[in-house]
């Protein structure tokens, strides 16, 4: 049985020793990205992705909730904070915000759809909203941008009263991504351990329980859709500051499907950092892989094709055969 | 005042085009409570071994090639619906025997798994058949337009739609008319009773499987002159055949088939009056009838739900 | 006083009527009892009474209030608890986080999103005092699923009393316990039943006739007769019916 085991029994401190390493890594990474053959840009990018996947996590691994369509909710914070830099005004925290709040509000309308549905349909449903979302952005041509995409969006400067900081170089703005990862995934941590976590949890383990228990089974879900949305807007507004523009393709079922692939290799229905450890390794795969072959795709598919079915608790899932009663992170 | 009809008719096609998609699909869900994501790369699969069949790619600069690229259009067409699909069949096989370790286990399992093997077919045949934009060629009698009515309509579509009627019902006799149908309709959920009826459920699994993949590689030879073929055409259909196995309701045959219809029919419509979003025309009905009825318009109960 | 009472309930599921015309009456800090043979719809009864499924005819009152057709998890906060005859526990979680998920004051902190779950001492004890109560406080800081059979059963009634119910509905409880361990549970009971309305289904005639004040007795989706223990001891078609083929 695939258990969120690592959960630490009195679990809720963020002071926990992956919780460091991991801290320790952001933090360091521009001085050892370069040495060891990658570039600063990647570091962006997995940091970016790790925003996004801890998000969808909360609603694939601990809420049980198997969304296929979560690129969408990526797809409509690029765009909000693209739009918002065109026909607003250049703003760094005013187009994160639009990010946020467009995504919050899309996942929670979308939430309302989904929140009573169950098993394959609630899947299937995610697929359709996704697509949804996937199209219009396609055919809303003249505010898109239709299959390019919204170009040409600029990366404010960061304006912290007493100076300014220039993002437009990618040193500058991975610290930018990195702190604000810093700050989101500790409250994850806590959300994941608070009772409103744990009985997120409890929910997936035992939906009928929970209801006889006397909780609003819906409204928990449809929370965790919507923070889980709006975590993907902040990734997205970050996304299109990366790469200077929004296009639709992060929001397609294939995009959609890497996500899932990504955290499931990692291990995100075991723990708590799957994500984190299957979004490095997909990146990795394809910077390494994809110089050695054109097919890495190939390659990744079937290592997950074997990895789901000889071990699907994924990579974090190793890590607790190899450390056999310490397991707890 | 716009004619309808001819794109009720073009709707009516579709659907049973979209029906002819979703049967192999259907008939996996009903039976295994597997949502077959990699259902779009048979599809495909199927398609491209037609296009090799008919091209004699295989055998290129042998004696046999010659003489096989000598054989006449028809011959090589006949021949490819049948080769097409049951390599893809074979294919389909091979897959069953990798979700054996996903069975009993959540849905998720089945899901990601069939995902997996949708990126490496995808990626298999961009090796083995290029990248680009391919046609497969149909014979003379098949191809080209007739007037009805004073409008144009496509002949091969027309054989397409009677295709999948055939397709639609010779499925619909194996599961209600023949012995076999019971078998597999007692399936995923009664192990028991398959083994009373003196059946092993691990090759009624693989079976299946392998009709179901035929089937989605029959439907990719037969819809693929229409669609154009590339690698990547299996998304665009799985995609349809989700939302009709959603629409009509899990496990449910006649539901599927009256979803496709429907489907049809609302892209049919849609494309009469803003062609741009006909598409988008399937997703909102997906969302309008799951949001009234829960297990679509003849879903019955699944374990899938949970 | 009745405190708990269902009237003319019908439910059919398809073609097959579970409950027919059933009417029962649970009078407040008694225990009452619900026998039948296996089939006869107990378990449907329970589902109907506590909101799993709504009847198709019939009215449910609790307290004077009207609860047909109420979903689940509003019944369950009225301060109606059951347990279930098939476990139903979280199994990934502590033993203790069990009991503390189905507190109402923990509930009342649902909404938490940077709280601790074990932060509030108060709670923290409120969990163990229940567990203490059905004699697993020791084990409290284990996994739900790594707990023997019998301590299963155990919390699966503990989570129910965590409820803090007015109204305990248990279904078949002694179900898949020992000998030894049924007497416990039913010592556990017994000590409940000064501070709880309790109402069981149970098969172990025994075990019921010990403890119920009153047992009303199911058979075809019916109540074919209802009594004290002694009375129905007394009567020849029970005898015949259900207790027949236990006795």
């Amino acid at each position: 049985m695939i258990t969120l085991s690592d959960l630490s029994a009195k679990g809720g401190s963020p002071v926990t020793w992956p919780m460091g390493l991991f801290l320790l890594g952001l933090a360091t990474a521009p001085f050892w990205l370069a040495p060891i053959g990658l570039y600063q840009y990647l570091g962006i990018e997995i940091a970016i992705w790790i925003l996004f996947a801890m998000g969808f996590n909360l609603l694939f691994g601990y809420m049980g909730l198997h969304s296929f369509g979560h690129g969408a909710y990526l797809g409509v914070g690029a765009y909000a904070f693209g739009l918002f830099q065109l026909h607003v005004g250049t703003s760094l925290w005013g187009g994160l915000l639009a990010a946020v709040l467009a995504a919050t509000v899309a996942g929670a309308v979308v939430g309302l759809f989904l929140s009573h549905r169950r098993g394959i349909y609630f899947a299937l449903l995610t697929i359709g909203f996704g697509q949804v979302f996937w199209f219009s952005a396609i055919k809303l041509h003249s505010v898109t941008g239709g299959e390019d995409g919204l170009l040409g969006i600029p990366r404010p400067p960061l304006e912290l009263g007493f100076a300014s900081v220039d993002l437009n170089d990618n040193a500058a703005f991975y610290w930018f991504v990195a702190a604000l990862v810093a700050l989101v995934v500790p409250l994850l941590w806590r959300l994941v351990n608070a009772p409103f976590g744990r009985v997120l949890q409890a929910i997936r383990q035992n939906e009928l329980r929970a209801r006889f228990i006397g909780y609003e089974v819906w409204r928990f879900k449809w929370a965790t859709f919507t923070i889980s949305a709006a975590t993907a807007g902040l990734a997205g507004g970050l996304f299109a500051m990366a790469q200077e523009s929004a296009y639709p393709d992060v929001m397609s079922l294939h995009q959609s499907g890497l996500i899932v692939m990504m955290v499931l290799v990692g291990g995100g229905l075991v723990s708590f950092w799957g994500p984190v450890l299957g979004v490095i390794l997909y990146f990795i795969a394809r910077d390494v892989l994809g110089g050695l072959t054109e097919t890495w795709l190939l390659w990744y598919g079937l290592m997950f094709v074997v990895m789901v079915m000889v071990r699907p608790e994924g990579l974090a899932g190793l890590f607790h055969v190899l450390r056999p009663g310490k397991g707890r992170a | 005042m716009l004619n309808l009809v001819p794109h009720l008719v073009n709707g009516l096609t579709l659907g049973l085009l979209f029906a002819l998609i979703a049967l192999g699909f259907t008939l996996i869900v009903g039976v295994m409570e597997v949502i077959n994501l990699a259902h779009g790369s048979l599809f495909a699969l199927g398609a491209y071994f037609a296009l090799s069949t008919i091209g004699g790619d295989w055998f290129a600069g042998t004696g046999f090639g010659v003489w096989w690229q000598g054989l006449p259009l028809w011959t090589r067409y006949v021949l490819a619906l049948a080769i097409g699909p049951i390599l893809a069949g074979a294919a389909g096989m091979v897959l069953e025997f990798c979700l054996r370790p996903a069975y009993g286990k959540a849905p998720l399992y089945g899901l990601l798994l069939t995902f997996g093997a949708a990126l490496v077919i995808e990626e298999l045949i961009r090796l083995g058949w290029g990248t680009g934009e391919q046609h497969l060629e149909v014979p003379q009698a098949i191809n080209g337009a007739f007037f009805m009515g004073g409008l144009i309509f496509s002949k091969y579509k027309f054989f397409a739609a009677g295709f999948a009627i055939l397709a639609i019902l010779a499925v619909w006799l194996l599961l209600e008319r023949t012995p076999y149908g019971a078998v597999i309709k007692a399936g995923a959920h009664d192990s028991e009773m398959v083994r009373a009826l003196g059946y092993d459920l691990a090759t009624l699994r693989l079976l299946v499987f392998g009709l179901g993949a035929a089937l989605a590689g029959l439907a990719g030879v037969v819809m693929v002159p229409i669609w154009g073929l590339r690698p990547h055409v299996g998304i665009d259909v799985v995609i349809p055949a989700f939302l009709i196995i959603a629409i009509g309701g899990v496990g449910s045959f006649w539901g599927a088939v009256l979803a496709s219809l429907l489907v049809g029919l609302a892209v049919g419509v849609t494309g009469a009056y803003a062609p741009a979003w006909a598409t988008m025309s399937m997703y909102i009905l997906l969302i309008l009838i799951l949001g009234l009825r829960a297990r679509g318009l003849l879903g019955r109960k699944s374990a899938l739900e949970s | 006083m009745t405190l708990f009472a269902a009237e003319a309930i019908h439910k059919r599921f398809g073609a097959r009527v579970v409950l027919e015309n059933i009417s029962l009456g649970f009078e407040r800090d008694r225990v009452h009892g619900i026998m039948g043979p296996n089939g006869a719809g107990k378990t449907t009864c329970f589902n109907v009474l506590t909101g799993r499924h709504a009847p198709d005819r019939g009215r449910i009152t609790f307290d004077g209030r009207d609860i047909t057709g109420l979903a689940p998890q509003r019944i369950a906060r009225l301060g109606i608890a059951r347990s279930f005859q098939i476990m139903n526990l979280f199994d990934d979680t502590l033993v203790i986080e069990n009991v503390l998920l189905a507190l109402p004051a923990f509930r009342g902190r649902r909404t938490s999103v940077l709280g601790k779950v074990f932060e509030d001492a108060g709670l923290t004890d409120a969990a163990l005092a229940v567990l203490d109560l059905v004699g697993l406080a020791d084990r409290a800081w284990e996994k739900a699923a790594a707990l023997p059979y019998g301590d299963r059963r155990a919390l699966e009634i503990a989570v129910a009393l965590a409820a803090e119910p007015r109204i305990l509905f248990l279904d078949e409880p002694t179900s898949g316990l020992g000998a030894e361990a049924t007497q416990g549970l039913a010592r556990l009971l017994d000590r409940l039943r000064q501070r709880y309305t309790i109402v069981i289904i149970e098969h172990d005639m025994r075990f019921l006739f010990g403890l119920a004040d009153r047992i009303s007795v199911i058979h075809w989706g019916q109540v074919i007769a209802e009594g004290t223990p002694a009375e129905l001891m007394a009567d020849k078609w029970v005898k015949r019916s259900a207790l027949g083929e236990v006795a």
